[in-house]
């Protein structure tokens, strides 16, 4: 059950900075560059790196700060999300962003990329850390985070949701299905999948 | 033939929905064979064709202003049925046009588009809906273009943005649908959204249909027809209120399964847009009980070997476990093998009796 076969279902590449660029930003979601989240040979001193302390006492940096091989540290993944967002307000062509973590973090990033106008070719994704998943319901819109098992309950309406491989960039999560909605009480036992 | 509607059926609660001789004949009976599988079943979407159905660019039938109520119900509940992204103003506008001249010249007598300049009125008789506007500058409508006239359309709608050598799937109207959501899918590219369709991928059926997408030329639409199965005369069977339908299912008997289960056929077509490149898809959605399919001969006896022979994948995806085998038994003694014809006409202009 772990691979329904949905290919809406994101694959992931090791990154590498992509030739056509002028300036490789790379967001990963810890306090360093996660190990795997690079391809073979490539160094973090081809980007500008962008990190998470997950501690408070972090001295304030510039957005803007450009060189490859220079390391800004934000406080947590909304600090970083946010001053992402000015970041790429204020870009100009050329600019390639990469991010690296869990799921939710890496198509955060990319909502963020897309709202400021990059295309799919100008973003690359390396997905690292647990396979936990965001579930959206489907039926009340609520998100459930942190999902490990094939039936999860919603966080929103208490429905008993079928984790389905249907994934949506968009929301960054994958669907939630009632799983009894046909004969209400009928749940399969939930088995752990996604850890 | 005029049209007499029938603006008080329902459905959803007390289901009046009903169709007269006329109306099941005209049905798009979905399966040219005796058998079905997945394939890139598209032909131009010209008119005229095996039944009534195919005689304008998009169809009105005796449902039409019933069918625009419960839009306008789904729409009330939940308005995030119908969503455009922001890019997408110059497709709206598109959409608007097209529905709006192709309505006018196949009915006529139900609808009227006069133009001075951009200064526009289309009048409305079945939904008694007059609305002068400037073309091009939406505070003029009381509500966004795309879903001005949308409301107005028997079926859903979606928007696809053509960039990235892909397409994606950036707006829509969608309250008669067969269990998708476009709160979920919109933003997605082809694949993505056809994501859960099984056994389709491998068979090349998206890398094709795809492709050939990408070279629709405008004048030239297409069409195929999609068929599932749905218990209940139910347009809404979203996603979202799967909680709310899902619980038919299991009210399926023996003695109830022709008159509860229906055939439910997307007469699916799609058009290139002149201004903004976008490709306006239309599903327009028709409900037939098994009942009514049973008064064509043709069609009951192709029903019951389409279903009998389906892929099992096919069978789990379209949701139809928990009743098929019912639909099957009810069928088959009106089955006496005898051979049917190509296509899909229903070969008769009667209908037999109720069986």
């Amino acid at each position: 059950m772990s691979d329904q076969g949905i290919k809406s279902r994101p694959k992931y590449q090791p990154i590498a900075p992509e030739p056509a660029g002028r300036h490789h930003l790379l967001v990963v979601e810890g306090a360093e560059v996660p190990g795997g989240a690079l391809a073979e040979g490539v160094s973090p001193a081809a980007f500008e790196v962008w990190t998470v302390a997950h501690r408070s006492a972090v001295p304030g940096a510039p957005v803007m700060e450009e060189a490859a091989g220079a390391v800004r540290t934000f406080r947590s993944v909304p600090h970083l999300l946010g001053a992402l967002q000015e970041r790429l307000a204020r870009e100009r062509m050329g600019l390639r962003l990469y991010g690296a973590g869990t799921e939710p973090f890496v198509w955060d990033v990319f909502g963020i990329a897309q709202a400021a106008g990059l295309g799919r070719q100008e973003t690359g994704f390396a997905h690292v850390g647990t396979q936990a998943r965001r579930i959206f319901c489907v039926h009340c819109r609520a998100v459930t985070e942190n999902v490990s098992t094939s039936i999860v309950t919603c966080s929103g309406c208490g429905a008993s949701l079928f984790v389905r491989d249907h994934f949506s960039r968009r929301l960054a999560a994958f669907m939630g299905v009632q799983v009894d909605a046909e004969v209400p009480g009928e749940v399969p036992e939930a088995e752990e999948l996604y850890a | 033939m005029t049209l007499q509607f029938k603006p008080s059926e329902t459905f959803r609660d007390t289901f009046t929905y009903a169709k007269t001789a006329e109306d099941i004949l005209r049905f798009p009976f979905p399966f040219p064979e005796d058998e079905y599988m997945y394939s890139v079943n598209i032909e131009p979407h010209v008119k005229g064709g095996p039944t009534a159905a195919f005689q304008a660019v998009f169809d009105i039938d005796e449902h039409y202003v019933a069918e625009c109520r419960e839009r306008a119900k789904v729409l009330a509940e939940d308005p995030k049925r119908c969503q455009v992204l922001p890019h997408m103003m110059a497709a709206e506008w598109d959409t608007l046009e097209l529905i709006m001249e192709s309505l006018a010249a196949d009915y006529p007598e139900h609808f009227t588009l006069t133009k001075a300049g951009d200064l526009w009125t289309w009048v409305n008789r079945p939904l008694g809906l007059q609305q002068s506007f400037t073309f091009g500058k939406a505070e003029t409508l009381p509500c966004p273009p795309f879903e001005f006239i949308t409301r107005q359309a028997q079926g859903d709608f979606t928007l696809q943005d053509q960039r990235e050598d892909n397409l994606f799937v950036d707006g829509g109207m969608v309250t008669t649908q067969a269990d998708w959501s476009l709160e979920f899918d919109i933003g997605m590219t082809f694949h993505e959204w056809h994501g859960p369709v099984p056994l389709a991928h491998e068979k090349g059926v998206f890398d094709r249909a795809l492709k050939y997408l990408m070279r629709l030329q405008c004048g030239q639409p297409v069409r195929r027809l999609n068929w599932t199965m749905t218990v209940n005369p139910r347009l809404d069977t979203s996603p979202e209120n799967y909680p709310v339908w899902g619980p038919d299912k299991a009210t399926v008997t023996p003695e109830n399964v022709a008159e509860k289960v229906h055939l439910r056929v997307e007469l699916q077509t799609l058009f290139r847009l002149p201004r903004s490149n976008a490709i306006l898809f239309g599903i327009r959605c028709y409900l037939t009980s098994v009942a009514d399919i049973a008064r064509v001969p043709k069609w009951r006896r192709r029903l019951h070997r389409v279903l009998r022979d389906l892929h099992p994948d096919i069978i789990g995806y379209k949701g139809l476990p928990r009743y098929r085998q019912m639909v099957i038994d009810h069928l088959a003694p009106f089955d006496d093998g005898v051979p049917t014809s190509r296509g899909i006409a229903p070969d008769t202009d009667t209908l037999d009796a109720a069986r």
